[in-house]
């Protein structure tokens, strides 16, 4: 099977599962309590604007032609009105993907840049203080939640220990809460990204936008990373270690080649091949550790926009969110699985 | 002729597992010559493969050379390490136990290589089968266009992390050079690849396993190595293949000189190939000599016995006859200090229960036996009873397979 | 059930590395600690104001604090200390910080433990049943693994709480009710019953069952082509039988090793949907660590406690799933997963 049949299949599997979304998402709407004209207008509108909007809306008709309707909608890339801000769901998602997706790549990269290297060390000096001190980080990481961490992160090298970070300087308590995101308080906009930042360099060659932005993102991102460096770094290891005892490690060895190339260029690659793919499953958790740490640190991306629309219960709001988030997971883990036929050689692409 | 080029006396292996140490390899001698095939032959566990490694320094933890000396002619080296390890050198040799570790590395390749059993398992399954020839290619080229190195190599080939990490981008910082290539690809034709230049870009699940046995023979051959070390190298092969397998390593072995040590369990193997012989039992050699010697002028009765094991061809609708009892156990404090063969031994005296010394025997020079019946006949008056060992014989067996997986 | 083997090579495990031990000791603690919360108490948990005569909560020692009062018309600067009488100090609505640690850890390691047994009532006998009959049922299954995976566990989680609501289940405290009997000491004024974040459970059974069921059916799969099985069927044995007497049994040991790496994650889920204030309890760590985040750099304790709580609880297990990993090798996928 050739590489663009592959795709073709694995895409349509794909379109499958975001079919099972949009139902589920629906279907929990369905049963939810309470009237959505309601939570639409508010406690005090009347009986007869509740029923108007009732009409308007279509939810007195049948279940299946309010299915049908969702379902219609989605397909013509209408996700709907906020019931709370009656802003457009689509605008409100794309608006916030920018901030999420530097916040998960920059906790990625981190987590990779630490992790792999850490796990080999911690292998290849297998019960030698780099190896306990590893297998201590990786279980406290994988073991910590990380709301608790970054609020530790602050205390102790904001609060305790004077590291500047944005806005820790000022005394009062709410700064905590409030300063350390990425909100213009006052306008409620927020500052430049990571592509302002680099057009800021190519504009007027100043790195100021993206040191700032550096600046804000580190501590979201060692945050959110610290439970996928740990993860990483648990499965190189005891990847490593099954993958060091096999026979081609030790021919290679009687070959005379390099330390270094035996470690990653022969047995890494192999370690790799599962470790991409438990990566891949876990871009799921990744996207609810970012609801976590953007709740934290108030980081103006999709997780945060998703508690508040579900403080309210902004269904329309929730279910564009989450349907994006699926969508991400999905395209996601059709990469990896092409990844992991280059990885593999001995995997086809059937 | 008859130069040593390899001279192993009074090695140790140890390997420290749960269930206690294991002795694979004791107080073991041996000695090869310049451009001859020795055998080692044994059965599973008798510390073959062992002894390989440890010429190779491949012995991982739990396991540990804990005494000996393995020394290695080789001129050039022993005047680069004189002044720095003098206890190392004896003439041309050089012991390679007590120079430095990276010393000990730099001859993979280049002095000593190495085939093994398994050539679908011996490979990367996740990189060609040239890649993987260029890389011995490399090394030994590398090593030899260091100038510090000319005369003999003390350092092994150096790559560093960053150069791996650039080199994703750059070409030029690659291990792995073109000219490399080429020569994986003269050097697959060498072992009789068919169209070479085609399947060095395939992967080793690719390839049959007698073709890949072939192209572990010329990965072997990469760094033109004084010494080959032939692991078992067909039993994991089908017997119309074996054949062919063992001609290419003869006619190799002819045209370039160099020394093999034929490790394997087949005594049918041995005759085709070797010089001279070692048979293993138990970790020790129990006798050594020419073809001859052991063919012909066998002393020890577990020769005897292994070439009664064989089936021969000539006295067809002969029986087997298999040695009976148990494979030895090879935990220390099961062994005790005994001939090890003795429980299992048809000829066993009471002198047995010492440990017999290495006995020159009839036949060649060194034609050696560690049996007393070397030097006195079989007396049945002094035989053992049959059930001498018999509490000694429960629950052994595995031991062995932990040191040795032949 | 549970071989020899896989005993002997627990056993063996446990004896030989240091980790296994840590946890089993750690987890006890906590587990004691919980069920015991009313007897090691010293205040109800839930009693608010035990601040300073001078209006700010106890510190615990280490963290004694400044703060300005109005004393009679005079701004003035007040010091206050650490009292034996709140050994870790009082919150920010003046509830005593020890004895709400006691009683978080009930929290956790209940709704861990319900949890992941909800769960495994849905999951095992939903793949166990799709892995041996196969065919659309299997099928179904499989995809509807695919749909619920493509939920980030969190997001499912704050979605399903959309729809069950946050509502609290109130059950006796066992061991507050049997002080009628037994005198253990327990101070007057404990909770008579504790409050267990009843949709919090239904949620993350909801979102950890197909964990289960993807590894019962992947068992049931291969153990359908056991001969044993086979042989039973021939002898005219009933499918529901075979199910019940030789696929269970036989696929008990990942689903234990999965199990217990599952509570580890429920434990973070409950945490983060208490953090979240969707929980439904306060009697919560994560709700606890919320509590303190407006005040963590002048009341630290507050956030920093429940905290170690959290961290202690999910090593613990995680080190007990490590262990029954180590030794029973079971390579089962969902084992390397967390919240």
């Amino acid at each position: 099977m050739s590489m663009g049949k592959f795709l073709f299949r694995r895409t349509l599997q794909g379109v499958f599962v975001i079919w099972g979304v949009v139902t589920a998402l629906f279907g929990m709407r369905a049963v939810s309590p309470g009237d959505p004209a309601t939570l639409m207008l508010g406690q005090g509108a009347t009986r007869n604007l509740i029923e108007r909007v009732r009409e308007e809306e279509g939810l007195n008709e049948p279940i299946y032609v309010q299915y049908f309707d969702y379902v219609t909608d989605l397909l013509q890339g209408d996700l709907g009105y906020s019931w709370r801000s009656e802003r457009e769901v689509e605008a409100m998602v794309i608006e916030r993907i920018p901030a999420t997706i530097e916040l998960a790549v920059a906790a990625t990269v981190i987590a990779i840049l630490i992790a792999i290297p850490l796990g080999v060390i911690s292998a290849t000096r297998r019960d030698q203080p780099a190896d306990y001190g590893a297998t201590l980080f990786s279980l406290l990481g994988i073991s910590t939640p990380n709301f608790w961490l970054g609020l530790m992160l602050v205390l102790v090298l904001g609060v305790w220990y004077g590291i500047p970070y944005p806005s820790l300087g000022i005394s009062s308590d709410l700064s905590v809460r409030f300063g350390i995101g990425f909100i213009d308080l006052p306008t409620g906009r927020r500052g430049a990204g990571f592509v302002e930042g680099l057009m800021a360099i190519v504009r007027d060659g100043s790195f100021d936008e993206l040191l700032t932005w550096l600046r804000h993102v580190t501590l979201p991102a060692i945050t959110l990373g610290t439970y996928f460096t740990a993860l990483i770094t648990r499965l190189t290891r005891s990847g490593m270690i099954d993958e060091i005892g096999k026979a081609y490690v030790t021919a290679t060895e009687a070959k005379g080649l390099p330390g270094v190339l035996i470690r990653y260029k022969h047995v890494l690659r192999n370690t790799m091949i599962p470790i991409v793919t438990v990566l891949g499953l876990q871009m799921g958790t990744l996207m609810g550790g970012a609801v976590i740490t953007e709740t934290v640190f108030n980081w103006p991306g999709l997780g945060l926009r998703l508690i508040d629309a579900l403080s309210i219960r902004d269904w329309p709001l929730m279910q564009g969110i989450i349907l994006f988030v699926a969508l991400m997971f999905v395209v996601i883990n059709i990469v990896v699985d092409a990844l992991y036929t280059y990885l593999d050689p001995r995997v086809s692409v059937e | 002729m008859s130069e040593e080029i390899l001279r192993i006396s009074d090695l140790s292996a140890r390997f420290f597992t749960n269930e206690g140490q294991v002795n694979a390899v004791s107080n073991l001698d041996l000695t090869v010559e310049r451009g001859e095939v020795f055998g080692i032959v044994g059965e599973s566990g008798s510390g073959k493969s062992v002894t390989a490694l440890s010429i190779m320094d491949l012995i991982d933890s739990p396991g540990e050379i804990t005494d000996g000396r393995i020394e290695y002619r080789n001129a050039d080296l022993a005047e680069a390490v004189a002044d720095t390890h003098p206890e190392a050198v004896d003439g041309e040799f050089v012991d390679l136990l007590s120079i430095p570790e990276d010393a000990r590395k730099s001859l993979r390749g280049s002095s000593f290589s190495m085939i093994f059993q398994d050539p679908m398992s011996s490979f990367n399954p996740s990189l060609t089968v040239g890649e993987q020839i260029a890389e011995a290619v490399e090394v030994q080229r590398r090593a030899t266009a260091n100038p510090r190195s000319t005369k003999a190599r003390t350092k092994s080939v150096e790559y560093s992390l960053s150069s791996l990490v650039l080199s994703t981008v750059l070409p030029s910082r690659r291990f792995v050079t073109e000219a490399g290539r080429k020569r994986a690809v003269e050097l697959l034709d060498m072992v009789g690849i068919p169209d070479p230049a085609q399947r060095t870009d395939e992967y080793p699940h690719e390839y049959s396993g007698g073709m890949l046995q072939r192209a572990m023979i010329a990965q072997a051959l990469a760094g033109e190595p004084d010494v080959l070390i032939a692991d078992e190298p067909t039993t994991a092969l089908d017997v119309t293949i074996q054949a062919q397998v063992l001609d290419i390593l003869r006619d190799l072995q002819e045209e370039t000189g160099m020394t093999i040590v034929l490790i394997t369990h087949n005594l049918g193997v041995i005759a085709r190939m070797c010089d001279r012989v070692g048979v293993m039992y138990a970790g020790e050699v129990v006798e050594r000599g020419t073809l001859g010697d052991i063919f012909q002028r066998q002393v020890h009765p577990y020769t005897a016995g292994l070439l009664g094991s064989i089936p021969d061809i000539e006295s067809v609708g002969g029986r087997l006859e298999p040695i009976e009892g148990n494979v030895p156990s090879l935990l220390d404090h099961e062994m005790g200090d005994r001939c090890y063969f003795a429980d299992r031994c048809p000829k066993a005296m009471e002198e047995c229960l010492d440990k017999p010394p290495d006995i020159s025997a009839e036949g060649s020079e060194d034609h050696v036996a560690k049996c007393v019946l070397a030097d006195h006949p079989y007396d049945p008056a002094r035989a053992l009873p049959d059930d001498h060992f018999e509490e000694l014989t429960v629950g052994q067996g595995t031991a062995g397979e932990v040191a040795d997986d032949d | 059930m549970i071989s020899n083997r896989v005993k002997s090579n627990l056993r063996q495990t446990f004896r030989n590395s240091l980790l296994p031990k840590v946890g089993v000791l750690l987890l006890a603690t906590i587990v004691l600690m919980a069920v015991f919360a009313p007897v090691l108490a010293t205040h109800d948990p839930t009693r608010t104001g035990y601040f300073h005569e001078n209006g700010g909560p106890y510190p615990p020692p280490g963290f004694d604090y400044t703060t300005t009062v109005a004393q009679g018309g005079e701004i003035g600067e007040v010091r206050i200390t650490a009292t034996s009488e709140h050994l870790l100090g009082t919150n920010t609505v003046g509830q005593d910080v020890y004895s709400r640690f006691l009683y978080g850890a009930r929290v956790s390691l209940l709704v861990g433990l319900f949890g992941v047994s909800l769960a495994l009532v849905i999951g095992v006998p939903f793949g166990l049943v799709a892995g041996y009959y196969g065919g659309r049922v299997d099928d179904g299954l499989m995809r509807l693994a695919d749909v619920m995976l493509a939920f980030p566990s969190l997001v499912l989680a704050l979605a399903l709480i959309g729809v069950f609501g946050q509502q609290p289940i109130r059950i006796p405290d066992p061991i507050v009710m049997g002080s009628e009997y037994l005198d253990l000491g327990i101070a007057s004024g404990m909770p008579e019953s504790i409050p267990i974040p009843g949709s919090v459970t239904v949620v993350v059974a909801l979102v950890t069952w197909v964990w289960f069921a993807r590894v019962s059916r992947g068992e049931a799969l291969s153990l359908r082509n056991e001969e044993y099985v086979k042989a039973a069927k021939s002898m005219g044995e009933h499918n529901g039988a075979i199910l019940l007497k030789h696929v269970l049994p036989n696929s008990v040991t990942p689903i234990i090793v999965l199990a217990t790496i599952q509570i580890a994650v429920i434990i973070l889920i409950e945490a983060s949907l208490a953090y979240l204030g969707f929980s439904g309890t306060t009697l919560s760590w994560g709700y606890e660590i919320e509590r303190g985040q407006d005040v963590l750099r002048t009341r630290p304790w507050v956030s920093m406690l429940p905290g170690i709580g959290i961290v202690l609880s999910v090593i613990s297990v995680n080190l007990l799933g490590d262990w029954f990993r180590d030794a029973l090798d079971p390579n089962i996928e969902g084992s390397e997963r967390g919240a």
